[in-house]
């Protein structure tokens, strides 16, 4: 499936940014589960320096310095990218159990930026809760299939808690979300993500887009309009990273657009930064997700 | 003498004083005797000469969730360790040090032993000082480790063994400096008879270490604080100060063109390297976490890039996991091809299989807890910062550890046991024996050798228990003295490497933020002490005795108002009894102009002021404001005199002892700005009065001046006279003119940004105000005249904070981008 992605983001500041330097993160990191055909950002006003980075994780950063004195910043991306979705079906395949998943993932010998080790443990935004931990432990017995047990952990997300646009925000700690039974895709991703490295499995962030109409005869997803995050678990060598959306209840397959995996939000923000000045912030933001093929109408 | 008998015959069998070797031995005796010769020599007791040096040095801490500063206990007795003993565990902290250097420059480069298997990749990544973000960078002079400290434990047996290694924090290295310190001043020549190795080469080393990664040659180097609120803030502003250092905080700092700059008075001043007591995550918000307010943006490219040199680099923290301890031992044979020299406490991590099952089997005997040191609570139960003794686990603690361990083994691990020598601590005037814990320091040379510090920090508990943290409740702390059998050589001693420091003049760089604390510093204390005047004069010390009653309660209620405008009191109590009056206005800690809040704001301001204060000026600032004995006159009258006192012996020191540099110009501008703010106000205020001569009487009073009008004048007070003394005469320190002109003088001196000649803002503001002054006559002088000049004041304090200060703006506004879906 090829998409073409369109994603604006608008800030207006009531008092002028001055001294501003940014970290973009929005160029889709290289993954086995996409191609990505095409990229171009266009940023006003114009930075005086921009520089690419990747890593440490799956991520690339574009690290911008905007001259002189702004009140307002708009962050235009275009990308065309083919989604090949996992190559088996993880569904399908038998999968290792939680405990043999941990081992292996103890018994890693490399730090590489997709490393399961890196996974593993406590983050920044991710920190450990006995709360959560405990509330997901009946689904993630250590004999279970790590897939069932992720699966069974994300349809109790999506049934325990109600998505709630605007109930938290950025700096929402997850357990907080958590108590209050209610957030927005970010902290069902991090709430995930506690509930499994808390039982040894390695679990990421993924933050990305989703396509924004549904095909024919199906539902529109929850969080197309605007990006989207979800959870990576590794499900040992053979099937690698499997994509759990704990939002939707669905594995990720040809509708999740792969940009960025972190251990946490803090690790793939899209936009964050520092300036001086600035006051209030509004922020607008716009993403268009179409499939290729309906561009350019049946043929 | 016979103490030390006592002593030996009590004491446990693996004992540092036991176990001395006969030279050794002689120390202990002639310490032990010394000590208690001093204190029956001297009035009180050695504990008590200690304790006075330690509030002289102006020695604190912090344990966690104090509030106030607590004074240091430190014992008089220290441990005494001979040199041949201490070249072993010299030549073991050297190897170690090697090991870890070796290390950092594997795991943040080809990590090789990670990919060889001699490493696991999650004792890494476990770690939340594993920054991923510095793999691949190498420090420009090649060296990650600067300065590292190790925990060691005595054993029986006299085994040393390391207990923690400390690569993020020196912290301790001030206190071991500051007990030395203490110590020598309390005990006159005592140590120096006992050839205790000194402590000054090891710092001047560890400076030139820090000098010699440096592009320059005369290289800016700078310890970055996380702030003054920190545990440990008291030690590294004393640190920053011994060492000649620029204490700085994230917030004075800004980054240019891959340079690291400190914003002072004079402009931006190039940093060439930092000695960072801020953890590697908090360095740089726009590289590590975007939340932490205590460091500096792009503060990265600076050390990535070869213009900032970085003691430690970033990153090293990693190896502290306690964890890792359990993989050394192979290590020193991997990587260094030795065997360790200084073992250290044998360690399982359960991230490996075998491992966990052998902690399990063995839980009884051995210490259990968080492999990687993290702070809080682990799911199992057990509290993260201190190893704990298996078998003193409630079984339900224990249950639930073991599945802990079984769920998430890889964030456990478990240490032997260590039992502790003693040492002899002096509690009275008798010995008694106190497992101890020794931290050593060491430090990079001039020549990028490591030396370690003769000497280090001691802790003393009486439970026996290891406690990771710096000091806890009931610990004591003692010096450590290495002592020689023969006088170490002069050359030894004067261990300067190289020549003599180039003789130099001046304070050096005056950040932007202490000028800020200073000109602060110096209106609080002007303010808290014209306030204290107008209570002086309220409680009527020198009012004129013969007054008519009627006319003085006038006058004094006229006082009271101007107590109201100041905001010192509120205008409920000003309604109130006079007395009851001045004694809210003392005790008044809310309001802005209240004399408690004026002095709690001079001790926050002079907080972060301490490496630049001497220590007299800085021990009178933090003394806390004279307890009022109820709410009788003669009471509030003789506390308002003791604080009166109190800040005119501060004038004494800051005009006797600080040096004329910058920092002194900007406490003196504070002062005087807001001395002529408040004598106009005052001026003002009175001409409302009905002017008599009770009114100018207390003009002259409040300003000062009495004596000095009636030594020029015969008359009583006049009109003309008077004002023409406190407002107009540019040689009564007291004037209003004096002040101008001081200021004038001050703002004329401190650097300029531009090389044009043109005045700066603040100076021009300053000749505005003084030039039209200067040519008036006292009769042309009204209120009108006096409320502009205020105004003019008021505006020349924001000229000049705008122009040296930080923007009120203070530090970075973060951008917080939600994802919505």
């Amino acid at each position: 499936m090829i998409y073409q992605i369109r994603h604006i983001s608008a800030i207006d500041y009531s008092a002028p940014v001055s001294f501003a330097r940014f970290n973009l993160r929005l160029r889709p990191a290289e993954w086995p589960t996409q191609r990505v055909l095409s990229y171009t950002q266009d940023i006003t006003p114009r930075p005086s320096t921009i520089s690419e980075e990747q890593g440490p994780y799956v991520v690339n950063t574009s690290r911008l310095v905007i001259p002189g004195t702004t009140s307002a910043l708009r962050i235009e991306t275009r990308f065309d990218v083919e989604v090949l979705g996992p190559p088996v079906d993880p569904e399908q395949m038998p999968a290792p159990t939680i405990a043999e998943i941990r081992d292996a993932a103890l018994a890693q010998c490399e730090l590489s930026p997709a490393s399961p080790c890196s996974y593993l443990f406590a983050s920044t935004i991710a920190q450990p809760a006995d709360e959560i931990a405990e509330w997901a432990r009946p689904m993630l017995a250590m004999d279970r299939s790590v897939v069932a047990g992720g699966m069974a952990l994300m349809k109790a997300i999506r049934d325990g808690l109600r998505y709630e646009s605007g109930a938290t925000d950025t700096y929402t700690p997850p357990l907080e979300a958590f108590r209050a039974r209610h957030g927005v895709c970010q902290d069902f991703a991090h709430i995930m993500i506690i509930a499994a490295r808390a039982q040894g499995i390695p679990a990421a962030y993924v933050s990305g887009y989703l396509r924004t109409l549904p095909p024919p005869g199906k539902k529109r997803l929850v969080g197309a309009d605007a990006m989207h995050a979800w959870v990576n678990l590794w499900c040992g060598a053979q099937l690698g990273w499997v994509g759990f959306d704990p939002t939707n209840n669905l594995i990720a397959r040809t509708d999740h657009i792969f940009v960025a995996m972190g251990r946490d939000y803090a690790d793939v923000a899209p936009l964050d930064g520092v300036f001086r000045g600035g006051g209030k912030q509004k922020l607008d933001v716009s993403v268009d997700v179409a499939p290729v093929e309906e561009l350019l109408g049946p043929v | 003498m016979n103490r030390m008998v006592d002593y030996l015959r009590g004491c446990p069998s693996a004992d540092l004083c036991r176990d001395a070797p006969a030279l050794v031995a002689q120390k202990w005796n002639a310490m032990a005797a010394g000590l208690l010769a001093l204190a029956q020599d001297g009035e009180g007791t050695m504990h008590e000469h200690v304790a006075r040096q330690i509030q002289d040095l102006g020695l604190t801490f912090r344990v966690t969730g104090d509030e106030e500063e607590r004074p240091w206990p430190l014992n008089p007795m220290p441990l005494i360790i001979g040199a041949g003993e201490w070249s072993q565990v010299e030549a073991g902290l050297i190897q170690r040090a090697r090991l870890l250097e070796a290390l950092a420059g594997d795991v943040y480069g080809p990590q090789q032993m990670i990919k060889d298997g001699r490493l696991p990749a999650a004792i890494v990544a476990g770690s939340r000082y594993f920054s991923s973000k510095m793999v691949g960078l190498t420090p420009p002079g090649g060296r990650y480790l600067h300065f590292c400290a190790f925990d060691l434990a005595r054993g029986p047996g006299g085994r040393w063994r390391v207990l923690s290694d400390r690569l993020r924090l020196a912290t301790g290295v001030g206190y071991a400096l500051e007990n030395r310190l203490a110590l020598a001043r309390s005990t006159g020549p005592l140590l120096g008879t006992l050839n205790t190795r000194r402590l000054a080469g090891f710092f001047a080393a560890l400076r030139d270490g820090i000098a010699r990664e440096c592009a320059r040659e005369r290289p800016r180097i700078a310890l970055l604080t996380p702030g003054r609120f920190n545990q440990s803030y008291p030690e590294q502003a004393h640190l920053a100060r011994y060492l000649g250092l620029a204490l700085v905080e994230g917030r004075d700092l800004t980054v240019a063109d891959e340079r690291l700059y400190v914003r002072t008075i004079a402009g931006p001043r190039r940093i060439d390297a930092l000695w960072r007591w801020i953890d590697t995550n908090a360095l740089d918000p726009l590289r590590f976490d975007a939340r932490s307010a205590i460091g500096v943006p792009d503060l990265f490219t600076t050390w990535a890039h070869g213009g900032l040199a970085m003691a430690n680099w970033p990153g090293v923290e990693v190896f502290e996991s306690r964890a890792l301890a359990a993989f050394m031992p192979r290590l020193f044979e991997t990587i260094l091809g030795e065997a360790p020299l200084l073992p250290n406490v044998a360690t399982w991590w359960c991230g490996q299989r075998s491992e966990a099952a052998h902690v399990l089997s063995r839980l009884d005997e051995l210490l259990v807890g968080s492999a990687f040191g993290q702070e809080g609570v682990l799911q199992g139960g057990l509290q993260g910062g201190a190893m704990q003794p298996g078998r003193d686990l409630t079984p339900d603690t224990r249950r639930a550890l073991i599945e802990a361990i079984n769920r998430r083994p890889m964030d456990y691990c478990a240490q032997e046991e260590v039992h502790l020598s003693t040492s002899p601590v002096l509690i009275d005037d008798r010995l008694a024996p106190r497992p101890f814990t020794l931290r050593a320091f060491l430090a990079r040379d001039g020549n990028g050798e490591w030396r370690v510090m003769p000497g280090g920090f001691a802790r003393l508990s009486s439970s026996g228990e290891l406690l990771t943290s710096l000091m806890g409740e009931g610990d004591l702390s003692a010096d450590v003295c290495i002592v020689d059998d023969v006088p170490a050589a002069e050359t030894d001693i004067t261990t300067n490497i190289g020549s003599a420091p180039a003789v130099r003049r001046g304070g050096g760089i005056l950040a932007s933020q202490a000028a800020d604390n200073l000109y602060w510093f110096g209106r609080y204390v002007e303010r808290a002490e014209a306030t204290l005047r107008v209570l002086r004069s309220i409680l009527g010390s020198s009012i004129e005795a013969d007054a008519a009653a009627d006319r003085d309660a006038q006058l004094r209620r006229f006082l009271a108002e101007l107590l109201e405008h100041w905001e010192a009191i509120d205008d409920e109590t000003a309604k109130g009894s006079l007395a009851q009056m001045c004694s809210a206005a003392l005790d008044e800690h809310e309001l802005p102009g209240g004399v408690g809040t004026l002095v709690r704001n001079s001790q926050r301001v002079g907080l972060s002021l301490r490496d630049r204060l001497a220590r007299d000026f800085w021990r009178i600032t933090r003394r806390a404001p004279p307890h009022l004995a109820g709410d009788s006159t003669e009471a509030v009258r003789d506390a308002v005199k003791d604080l009166l006192e109190r800040f005119g012996t501060l004038s004494g020191l800051i005009a006797e002892n600080m040096v004329r540099d910058d920092a002194f110009r900007f406490l003196e501008m504070g002062r005087r700005i807001e001395r002529a703010m408040l004598t106009c106000r005052i001026v003002q205020h009175l001409q409302a009065c009905p002017v008599g001569a009770e009114a100018l009487n207390l003009l002259l009073d409040l300003c000062d001046s009495q004596i000095i009008y009636r030594s020029r004048y015969l008359s009583g007070a006049v009109r003309d006279p008077v004002y023409d003394l406190v407002l107009l005469d540019p040689d009564n320190p007291r004037s209003l003119m004096f002040q101008l002109k001081e200021l004038h003088r001050h703002i004329g001196e401190l650097p300029t940004l531009l090389d044009d000649g043109m005045p700066e803002a603040p100076l021009r503001e300053t000749l505005a105000l003084l030039a039209p002054l200067r040519g008036v006559t006292v009769d042309q002088l009204d209120n009108a005249a006096l409320a502009k000049v205020d105004d003019q004041l008021l505006s020349l304090s924001d000229i000049i904070s705008t122009r040296y200060f930080l923007p009120i703006e203070r530090g970075e506004s973060r951008l917080a981008s939600s994802l919505l879906g």
